[in-house]
């Protein structure tokens, strides 16, 4: 109950943010929202169905792209473009995903990762739709549709990226809590006992990699229109690692746990950058600590408090 | 352009390029076969074994002895890691160890940067070494075959420690039931120390040996650890020989494949992977799969 009543607030004071803060911090603040519905969209596969993936930048890769070319070379609108993205993104999924299931454990954590340097690679080669090492660039926030112009402006992309974040939310809410949720849980905790139960568990896993490409894809799609270009470090294995930590620090497994990791790493990332360049060994060690000494997260500790303190 | 003359060298610069590979290859599958671990920093390592090989070579002022030096100190590292670290997650998922070794990676790369600074740093070949012999009428670097020779030895050395020795037997006795091993009075816990220092150690010498053709530089960690990784999905997790076939197909892909089809030659590399994942899910010799 404090939870939810904590999330509606939460909600309230972003949907108020743009009237009280500076350009700066609401730019920061956009792209935390994009990053933390990308952490969010990997939490899906880490944190519910323990497929631990080293190449979720493929995901945003490919939206980012994606837009960036429908937005470039089309007068689709800005909405449109990044929902076309977005399926496109989980669309290549079920390719990566039917592939990657192929093996189990570590073996996929290193395929996806390995899926991800190709598209990297290729990335760097296919000059005529990433535009190579230069990337995209003079992303434009296309109006429309009915000539509608509300997104194009600073604060109401922030709005498009907060509804787009929050319909996300509900949506893998919704995911979890369902039938699928219940069976991606049992694959997490032993998947040879749910397919003994006579699921079939690798076409669940196929399932979830193209669900959490595709929201993936759709944080990408909006990063591209944001930032206004595309290059190749979206596709480059240090962000996959980067989304990674923000899971795991955040909390894996409850959905808000990763928004709030990804609001973390940036925050700290924008602080750090200001005194060193060593925000690698700094984030490596706390990722370190994470992993050993509080696997639940943040959000996991937080939430394991608040109920201990509900049950007294 | 004498082709036989081409084809050798050319076979003989993918066969260099295996031996590098191997190293890397054989180092990861050793600590997955004996901990169940994959060893996210194993790049990391290689990337370290060639920046202390030539601090070592100018301390020094011999490639041999930092040849030596080196990889001592990267398996020192490496174990030291192990019993720091490493330790207390027995019992965890594989994906821990590979979150942990990720975050590694990142203090690793970081730390080699603050110690060396950015630019690439030249490492140079061994005077005995460096200059070209003529293999009919084609010039080719007499470094490269030094390297042809070092990984056929490293390989056959590794393959008669596995099989002639008692830590060889220990290492093989642990990696089918570890349990079994420590009930009948081992201290298993010292044997997985050793043996990812080992593993470490081994990517260090890749690094040293690379250092002199590639020079020593931050992008060559990453590189490393994606190709070891396809080459142990190739020959199969944990399988020596698995290490050594899947390292020369992917070394003879990308020299021939770089040549004829420039642009296609990385895309070959994975779509091996993928043929041989549908066939074999474990790898080429792989037993899990």
């Amino acid at each position: 109950m404090t939870i939810r009543l904590g999330l509606l607030a939460a909600v309230l004071l972003l949907a108020l943010a743009p009237l009280g803060l500076p350009i700066y911090a609401m730019t920061l603040l956009t792209e935390a929202l994009i990053l933390g519905l990308f952490a969010m969209s990997l939490d899906l596969m880490v944190g519910y169905t323990r497929l631990l993936s080293f190449g979720h930048a493929a995901a945003y890769g490919l939206g980012a792209y994606a837009a960036g070319n429908l937005l470039l070379h089309t007068a689709i609108p800005l909405v449109f473009a990044v929902v076309l993205a977005a399926l496109l993104s989980g669309v290549v999924a079920i390719g990566v995903g039917w592939v990657c299931t192929l093996a189990t454990g570590v073996s996929f954590s290193m395929l996806t990762l390995a899926f991800a340097q190709l598209l990297y690679a290729v990335a760097f080669k296919w000059t005529a739709v990433t535009g190579a090492s230069d990337g995209l660039a003079g992303i434009p926030r296309s109006a429309g549709p009915f000539g509608m112009t509300a997104f194009q402006g600073k604060t109401g992309f922030y709005y498009l990226v907060l509804i787009f974040l929050l319909l996300a939310f509900v949506l893998c809410r919704a995911l979890v809590n369902s039938p699928f949720g219940a069976v991606l849980r049992g694959i997490r905790e032993n998947e040879s006992k749910t397919r003994a139960l006579g699921y079939n568990t690798r076409a669940y896993k196929v399932a979830v990699v193209a669900i959490a490409y595709g929201l993936g894809g759709l944080a990408g799609a909006l990063y591209a229109p944001f930032a206004g270009f595309a290059n190749t470090e979206l596709l480059y294995w240090l962000f996959s690692g980067q989304v990674l930590i923000m899971v795991i620090v955040g909390g894996a497994g409850t959905l808000i746990g990763p928004i709030l990791g990804a609001g973390f790493f940036l925050l700290v990332q924008q602080y750090l950058s200001v005194y060193t360049d060593s925000w690698a060994l700094f984030f490596g060690l706390v990722f370190i600590a994470f992993v050993l000494f509080v696997p639940q997260g943040i959000w996991g500790l937080a939430t394991a408090r608040l109920g201990r303190a509900g049950r007294r | 352009m004498d082709f036989a003359g081409f084809l050798i060298t050319q076979c003989l610069n993918a066969l260099s390029q295996g031996a590098l590979l191997f190293f890397l290859a054989v180092g990861l599958t050793l600590i997955f076969g004996i901990m169940r671990i994959v060893n996210f920093a194993h790049g990391a390592f290689f990337m370290l074994g060639a920046y202390v090989g030539y601090s070592a070579v100018h301390l020094t002022g011999d490639f041999w002895a930092a040849l030596i030096l080196a990889p001592l100190a990267v398996a020192a590292a490496g174990a030291a890691f192990e019993l720091g670290i490493l330790r207390r997650l027995y019992g965890r998922d594989g994906g821990a160890f590979l979150m942990v070794t990720f975050g590694l990676t990142l203090v690793l790369a970081d730390l080699i940067r603050l110690t060396w600074g950015v630019a690439a740093l030249e490492v140079p070949a061994p005077a005995s070494l460096s200059g070209v012999v003529f293999i009919l009428g084609e010039p080719f670097p007499i470094y490269r075959l030094f390297l042809v020779a070092a990984g056929g030895v490293v390989a056959f050395g590794g393959w008669q420690f596995l099989e002639r020795t008692r830590l060889g037997l220990l290492i093989r006795a642990t990696s089918q039931n570890a349990e079994m091993v420590h009930a009948l009075g081992t201290d298993i816990r010292l044997v997985r120390s050793t043996v990812f220092g080992i593993g470490c150690g081994l990517a260090g010498i890749g690094g040293v040996l690379a250092a002199p053709l590639v020079t020593a530089s931050l992008g060559m960690g990453p590189n490393a650890v994606i190709d070891t990784f396809v080459i142990v999905i190739i020959g199969g997790m944990g399988s020596f020989a698995g290490s050594v076939i899947g390292a020369l197909l992917v070394a003879f892909v990308q020299v021939f494949g770089t040549y004829y089809f420039p642009d296609l030659a990385l895309a070959f590399m994975y779509l091996i992977m993928v043929t041989v994942l549908v066939i074999r899910p474990g790898g080429l010799l792989g037993k899990e799969a």
